[in-house]
């Protein structure tokens, strides 16, 4: 069945910057148009928001992703990088390592909570990785995971799974009748929900919500797309 | 020991202070020694639905502000000896009645009377602290609606973050007609929902409003069927164990003849 979903933010940054061991990361979009990429850089290092970068000599990765970068494109961008003056250019590529761990650090550490008792109304709950709530989510009580929900009660509230933008993430209540979904950054809206045992999961940017006995399958095409990824 | 008892529902109008007014009635008429605190400032009514108002000389916030002693704010109810009101200020600055001065003025009471009931402004802010903060039991007042119990809801949270045990619950204004038509949230559901143990239930009365507005607590009407949930409420905060009034008690001659005749 599908929900009626909306993507919240459709504005990501061109560049995402993160700090990790080896330096500063530099995340360039993989679809932005080669102009607007490098105005975009020239902005955030040499613009207001350079001062950030003031300093000392650090080192910096610039990932550009998948994309295919001609050589005087390539030139460009990196240009854009070198003419300040405390940078130490440390790796340029498409999957650098700096990438791969930040990301794959991520997708390992899957904590588990159990939460025991009702979630009310009001206050929200937020949970580092997979959660487990024996109890009720109340309406209006909301609980937010960057993992997976389930709830082995009734869901009556707001859920929202994969916070940090986990797309993977999924929801499941013994009795499925939540207010509104949200996994990563897209919003569904349930009006007429009041299931059992059944689950919602995203596909292709839309809320998807299944019965629970399709699960276990689902569940292992994930686990295979996970390792690949 | 005393025991200080807050009256809360985050909503507003449904009916705190008449439950806060009526269970301190009910409780005296039980023989307990009680005082009424109101610590809804700047809206009092309590004094109202008591039929005191024309008594107030002092209130809690000259008593806050240090114009008076507790015992000079102090008004013994006309009914009984053993019951007393501590009025609410209307016009003056309410932030002089601290948390602190509050929890003061209850464990004060708590040295002279048995229960300490204190009836709280709605909302979840100052007031609602200020209300909670010398309590050792609350009692949250609802009615089957959405509204009023998602806010309950929400109440609730707040007062077992703050420790105060697990409130009970009063559902008011039920009306059993609609209950059985199915058209309003039927008490079990509520229950469920909130997770707190059920203290009593009283149905929608029209002479509550009129007891009310002749300052006469309906606990004391001896055939109001609310004034009956009310009585039975004070009792269970007492520790009997009544069981829950039925609602279907409609009888007049109709339905009296109906039942004989086999209908509803």
């Amino acid at each position: 069945m599908i929900v009626n979903s909306e993507v919240l933010s459709d504005s990501k940054p061109l560049v995402t910057v993160k700090g990790t061991r080896d330096g500063l990361l530099f995340l360039l979009d993989e679809q932005a148009d080669v102009d607007e990429l490098c105005a975009y850089i020239e902005t955030l290092v040499h613009g207001p928001s350079g001062t950030l970068f003031d300093g000392p000599v650090m080192d910096i990765v610039v990932d550009y992703g998948k994309r295919a970068l001609s050589p005087s494109d390539s030139r460009r961008i990196l240009d854009v990088f070198h003419r300040r003056e405390n940078f130490v250019l440390k790796a340029w590529g498409g999957g650098t390592t700096t990438r791969q761990s930040l990301f794959q650090r991520k997708a390992k550490a899957g904590v588990e909570n159990i939460y025991h008792g009702l979630i009310r109304s009001g206050e929200p709950v937020t949970f580092d990785g997979d959660v487990v709530i024996i109890g009720d989510v109340n309406p209006s009580g909301h609980v937010q995971a960057t993992g997976d929900i389930f709830v082995f009660g009734r869901l009556l509230g707001i859920a929202h799974a994969g916070i940090e933008g986990d797309r993977s993430a999924v929801i499941a209540a013994t009795e499925f009748a939540p207010m509104q979904l949200r996994i990563a950054d897209v919003v569904g809206r349930a009006p007429n929900l009041r299931a059992t045992m059944e689950y919602a999961y995203l596909e292709d940017n839309q809320l998807m919500v299944s019965e629970m006995k399709n699960f276990v399958v689902w569940n292992k095409k994930r686990r295979l797309n996970r390792d690949r990824g | 020991m005393a025991t200080a008892i807050v009256v809360t529902s985050g909503k507003g109008g449904v009916g705190k202070t008449t439950s806060t007014a009526n269970i301190a009635t009910a409780l005296a008429l039980l023989g307990k020694s009680v005082c009424i605190v109101d610590a809804d400032i700047g809206l009092r009514n309590l004094d109202v639905v008591m039929g005191l108002e024309n008594r107030i000389i002092y209130d809690i916030v000259d008593v806050a502000n240090g114009d008076c002693r507790l015992e000079q704010a102090l008004i013994r109810d006309k009914r009984f000896e053993h019951l007393s009101l501590l009025p609410a200020a209307q016009t003056k600055d309410k932030r002089a009645l601290t948390e602190d001065k509050m929890r003061e003025f209850v464990a004060k009471l708590k040295e002279t009377y048995e229960f300490v009931v204190i009836d709280c402004p709605a909302g979840i802010e100052e007031g609602f602290k200020v209300a909670v903060a010398g309590a050792d039991a609350a009692i949250v007042v609802t009615t089957p609606e959405n509204t009023a119990v998602r806010d309950a809801d929400r109440v609730i949270g707040l007062l077992e973050r703050d420790k105060l045990g697990q409130p009970r619950l009063i559902v008011n204004r039920i009306r059993p007609d609609m209950v059985k038509r199915g058209e309003m949230l039927d008490i079990d559901e509520i229950v469920q929902m909130l997770g707190c143990d059920l203290l009593g239930i009283v149905p929608d009365d029209e002479a509550v409003i009129r007891n009310s507005n002749r300052g006469e607590p309906i606990a004391m009407n001896p055939e109001a069927p609310s004034g009956l949930a009310y009585r039975n409420i004070a009792r269970r905060i007492l520790g009997d164990s009544v069981p829950l009034m039925s609602l279907e008690s409609k009888s007049g001659l109709w339905g009296r003849m109906r039942k004989l005749i086999g209908g509803r």
